[in-house]
């Protein structure tokens, strides 16, 4: 702490006006290596904010007078991280049940509904996020998210969004950013229920947009004697898809799935982003021949627990989940447009599965280029953000080492130029321990035979929750416990007569209780939980 | 470095044979099964560019200098089986379940070509398939015939002249005799054999309208007018396609009366059946199944196995063979895909076929039912050099596949398949190690980490 005395009250001055005023202030952020990514590091550099806007970058400047200092000395500056996959602030998509052979599922979903998408579904309108959510990405540097359900098959329109404080209008970067579609089935019995079908459905749902776009032409110039063509939001919202102004993000992990969303978008000349790409380096060449940006989801193929279910999966398998993390150097080599993303895995997932592209040959340079500029340019917002520039949007991090080492820390956020209290900093304050999740808790199931009571002690580390289980059903170790801001999954095996049988949990956690779903072998049922005393 | 090693593992990965740097290649000394034109002892076939360039006894076929030669002596040479029914290859369901007419969604569009099935497939000797959807509606869709080219790209799996195809179904399965919705979700219609035939008509009967409706608006524009074009539907834009012709039918059926119907029904539509699925009943109509021009593909003794399969006989094949029907065994099963010629031989035993018509129960009368008997299905100069090379004759239980070709190129080679399998192993027991070493050090990390901690508080 080498800040001096006159700046320390400066700052304390400051303090409070820069995390609530409604004007974001004036920093200098000094002495750190600067990461511009557009161009070379500034070693001892400093960066200019003032407006929410960055003023100035670069070895030797003035320090405004009116600025409050950050003395970043021995650490890293960086633009913002962009996180351009996520489905941060909905709730989350539930695997379709399915019965052994197809068909089927166990039961039927007594799930709350999930709200109905289409390509009329607006994310900026809808998107709800919650303070752990906010939390669980700054801590990972992680400044703009682009965000959309990831359930449906058109997930609708995404956005993106800066995660600073204030109202959801204040933190809107653009809407929509793109059209998301993913090759998610329908309950059994519901059109369409299969792959093939959604593909049928997918390519349908367009030339209906393209039959609406000619008929609402034809009926401009001459509606006399012609039928009007009917109102319909789902049809119309593809018009700027069909013009390629919008890009259509297709959620596809495997070669197959983007040689299928290839497909569909050369049969209706759409500007396609594949998601997911795992398999991408399979046809790193073709992608950049092709010229599609691809988002590749960090959360790597992750091999069973069990050994001998590791001894009983194919040789391609094995490798497929071994060379998964070798595509993003293999889209760096052949020069793809390519950003790495979190989603569909968790914000926890990012930087070690980051860190592991790298291990896998990926550069540290190319790493932040595809978490901050390409990002950025593959959502045309690379004149706001991505990068440590004059005029651009001041998304700022700091770090206590290189981002991506394994020990870094981030010290320092401000997001539109304002500083945002870390999640670390807050908890420090208020003495806590542990996250939200951590401690005893008292679950209700709602099973129709009468609620069942069950006692669970959380711990929560990096993303994993473990603990022990008790109550009307036995008693045990938590298993396969994760949270994600306010999202918590975990599974417990329950007695039931002489058989063994798991549950899982899928809860939200709001104001201090918990709610959700349990899927049992008995069906499905809705939960509870308040802390225990 | 790291390239190389990696295209040394999709090399593996596909077990793909690398494109053949001889353009040329001569199987020699073997005993060819023509299928067209008899046994040729002691014969040579001349593969050139992917085609069948000379077949004949060895002293009358030249070798080039240069050619690649694979001596086939004490061999038997056939043409490559072709499957007319299979579910092979498909990701997902091959049922979209939800309604009683899906012409529109397509097997093409969830091909994988990760499905081991397939290699196994080669090393019994299938080259060619039709991959069909499952039968839980009246009509399932686009249909797809492939070729098993394992480890190229899909694409290429695919014969560019090859007729569409879409599958209809008859019967209890689409009836939902043998498909149960969840609890809480009404049945599907149709719920009988009528209402089968009923989704089938109006199918068409709607397919009709459409044209209709097309046609006016053609005429509108050739007058100049600027009318509103109709709905593009996939769906009957497909089914308009089979009342063109454009689109050939595979129905899957059992009994004879709903053979009998489905082809009174094409002749009030005016559509074509081009063959008839399972077709377990076919013997009971096969003088009718003949009339009207439509082949059959079918199991040789599989019955007893649902109400509407317990007329079967294993007698079918010869009875319809008999009666002029173009008859194919086939597998609707990765399993059987591997071994069609033995049910093809079991023709010989129940009803005495010759020998050369067992044979064409798998390779050209398949290849006609699909109507690429011009390319495929027997061993004639021009045809596609699809081409098995058994260890004894075919039609013996005891011989197994040597090699298999499709185009010229090998895809599977037993020698071959033999010499990987160590390295294969051992390769698969080095990653799995190196995962676990991974694993176990990040744990030792990680304690290292805490216990580092520990003393400082």
């Amino acid at each position: 702490m080498r800040r001096s005395r006159w700046t320390a009250a400066l700052l304390l001055m400051f303090a409070a006006v820069a995390l609530h005023a409604d004007a974001p202030g004036v920093y200098a952020i000094t002495g750190g290596t600067v990461h511009t990514v557009s161009g070379a590091e500034i070693p001892n550099g400093t960066v200019i904010i003032r407006d929410g806007l960055i003023e100035a970058a670069g070895a030797g400047l003035t320090i405004p007078a009116d600025a409050v200092v950050i003395d970043a000395t021995g650490q890293h500056v960086y633009p913002g991280l962009i996180d351009s996959q996520t489905a941060v602030g909905f709730p989350a998509a539930r695997p379709v049940a399915r019965r052994r052979g197809g068909g089927a599922p166990t039961q039927r979903s007594e799930q709350p509904a999930l709200p109905e998408t289409s390509a009329a579904y607006e994310a900026v309108r809808n998107v709800k996020l919650s303070d752990d959510d906010l939390d669980a990405r700054r801590e990972t540097g992680v400044t703009t998210i682009v965000t959309a359900p990831s359930f449906g098959i058109f997930n609708g329109q995404s956005v993106i969004l800066n995660l600073g404080d204030g109202s959801p209008e204040w933190r809107v970067i653009r809407a929509p950013a793109s059209m998301q579609i993913s090759f998610n089935t329908r309950p059994a019995w519901t059109y369409p229920d299969s792959l093939m079908g959604v593909i049928a459905y997918i390519r349908q749902t367009f030339l209906d947009a393209q039959q609406q776009v000619a008929a609402r032409s034809i009926y401009e110039r001459n509606p006399a004697g012609n039928r009007r063509p009917d109102d319909s939001p789902a049809i119309d919202a593809l018009s700027p898809v069909l013009r390629r102004e919008l890009p259509v993000v297709f959620v596809a992990d495997t070669e197959l799935m983007m040689r299928r969303a290839q497909a569909i978008a050369r049969e209706l000349n759409l500007r396609p982003i594949y998601s997911g790409a795992r398999q991408a380096y399979r046809m790193a060449d073709e992608l950049k021949a092709a010229g599609t940006p691809v988002l590749v989801s960090v959360k790597w193929p992750a091999p069973p627990a069990e050994k001998d279910d590791r001894e009983d999966q194919p040789l391609r398998v094995i490798r497929d989940r071994q060379l998964a993390p070798t595509t993003p150097a293999a889209l760096a080599k052949s020069g793809v447009a390519f950003a790495l993303v979190s989603g569909p895995g968790k914000a926890a997932d990012f930087l070690p599965g980051i860190r592991k592209a790298i291990d896998n040959g990926l550069s540290a340079d190319d790493a932040l280029r595809a978490t901050t500029l390409w990002p950025a340019r593959i959502f045309r917002i690379d004149r706001q953000l991505g990068s440590i520039d004059r005029g651009k949007i001041a998304n700022i991090v700091v770090t206590d080492k290189p981002i991506f080492a394994k020990e870094a820390k981030v010290k320092r956020l401000l997001v539109d130029g304002r500083e945002i209290r870390l999640p670390a900093e807050e908890k420090k304050e208020k003495g806590e321990a542990g996250s939200a999740i951590d401690g005893g808790w008292d679950l209700a199931v709602r099973s129709p035979g009468g609620d069942v009571s069950i006692h669970v002690t959380l711990h929560s580390e990096n993303g994993k929750l473990t603990g022990t289980f008790s109550g009307d059903r036995g008693s045990g170790d938590i298993r396969g416990g994760t949270v994600d801001g306010t999202s918590v999954e975990l599974t417990i095996s329950v007695r039931a007569e002489a058989e063994a049988n798991d549950w899982v949990f899928h809860g939200t956690l709001s104001d201090g209780s918990l709610s959700g779903t349990v899927s049992t072998n008995l069906g499905t049922f809705q939960f509870t939980g308040r802390r225990s005393r | 470095m790291r390239s190389a090693i990696v295209m040394a593992f999709c090399a593996l990965l596909s077990g793909a044979p690398a494109p053949s740097p001889a353009q040329t290649v001569a199987i020699t000394h073997g005993t060819i099964l023509t299928i067209t034109h008899g046994t040729i002892p002691n014969g040579t076939v001349l593969i050139r560019n992917g085609k069948i360039a000379a077949v004949g006894p060895d002293a009358q076929v030249v070798v080039p200098a240069g050619a690649q030669v694979i001596d086939a002596t004490g061999k038997f040479v056939m043409p490559g089986i072709i499957d007319s029914h299979s579910h092979t290859a498909v990701e997902g369901s091959v049922n979209e379940i939800s309604l009683p007419n899906t012409g529109m969604v397509r097997i093409a569009d969830v091909l994988t070509t990760d499905d081991i099935s397939v290699y196994r497939q080669l090393a019994g000797g299938t080259t060619t398939a039709l991959v069909l959807h499952g039968s839980a509606n009246s009509i399932g869709g686009q249909s797809q015939i492939v070729k098993w080219k394992w480890g190229r790209p899909l694409a290429q799996w695919f014969i560019p002249e090859a007729p569409r195809t879409i599958k209809f179904a008859l019967g209890e399965n689409p009836k939902s005799a043998n498909f149960h919705p969840p609890p809480g979700v009404t049945p599907q219609y149709p719920a009988t054999r009528m209402g089968v035939e009923e989704v089938i008509r109006k199918s068409f009967v709607d397919a009709k309208d459409y044209m209709a409706k097309w046609d006016e608006y053609d005429a509108r524009k050739a007058r100049g007018e600027n009318p509103m074009p109709p709905r593009r539907d996939l769906l009957m834009e497909e089914m308009s396609d089979v009342l063109r012709g454009k689109v050939d039918v595979h129905s899957h059926c059992y009994r004879s009366d709903e053979i009998l119907m489905l082809l009174g029904l094409s002749d009030e539509l005016g559509f074509k059946v081009r063959e008839l699925q399972h077709v377990l009943e076919g013997y009971k109509a096969g003088k009718e199944i003949a009339a009207h021009g439509v082949t059959a593909g079918t199991f040789i003794d599989w019955w007893g196995y649902k109400a509407e399969a317990y007329d079967a006989i294993p007698y079918n094949v010869a009875l319809m063979t008999r009666d002029n029907v173009i008859v194919s065994v086939n597998s609707d099963s990765d399993e059987l895909a591997r071994h069609l010629n033995q049910d093809a031989a079991k023709a010989m035993k129940y009803g005495g076929l010759t020998e050369e018509e067992a044979l064409k129960l798998c390779t050209l009368n398949p290849a006609k039912q699909l109507r690429l008997d011009h390319r495929l299905g027997s061993v004639d100069v021009g045809k596609d050099a699809d081409l098995v090379i058994w260890t004894g004759h075919p039609l013996s239980a005891y011989s197994r596949v040597e090699t298999t070709l499709i185009e010229g190129d090998v895809y599977f080679d037993r020698a071959r398949d033999l010499a990987n399998r160590e390295a294969l192993a051992r390769e698969k027991r080095d990653r799995l190690n190196k995962e676990a070493d991974d694993e176990a050090k990040e744990k030792k990390d990680k304690k290292d980490k805490k216990e580092k901690k520990e003393p400082a508080k």
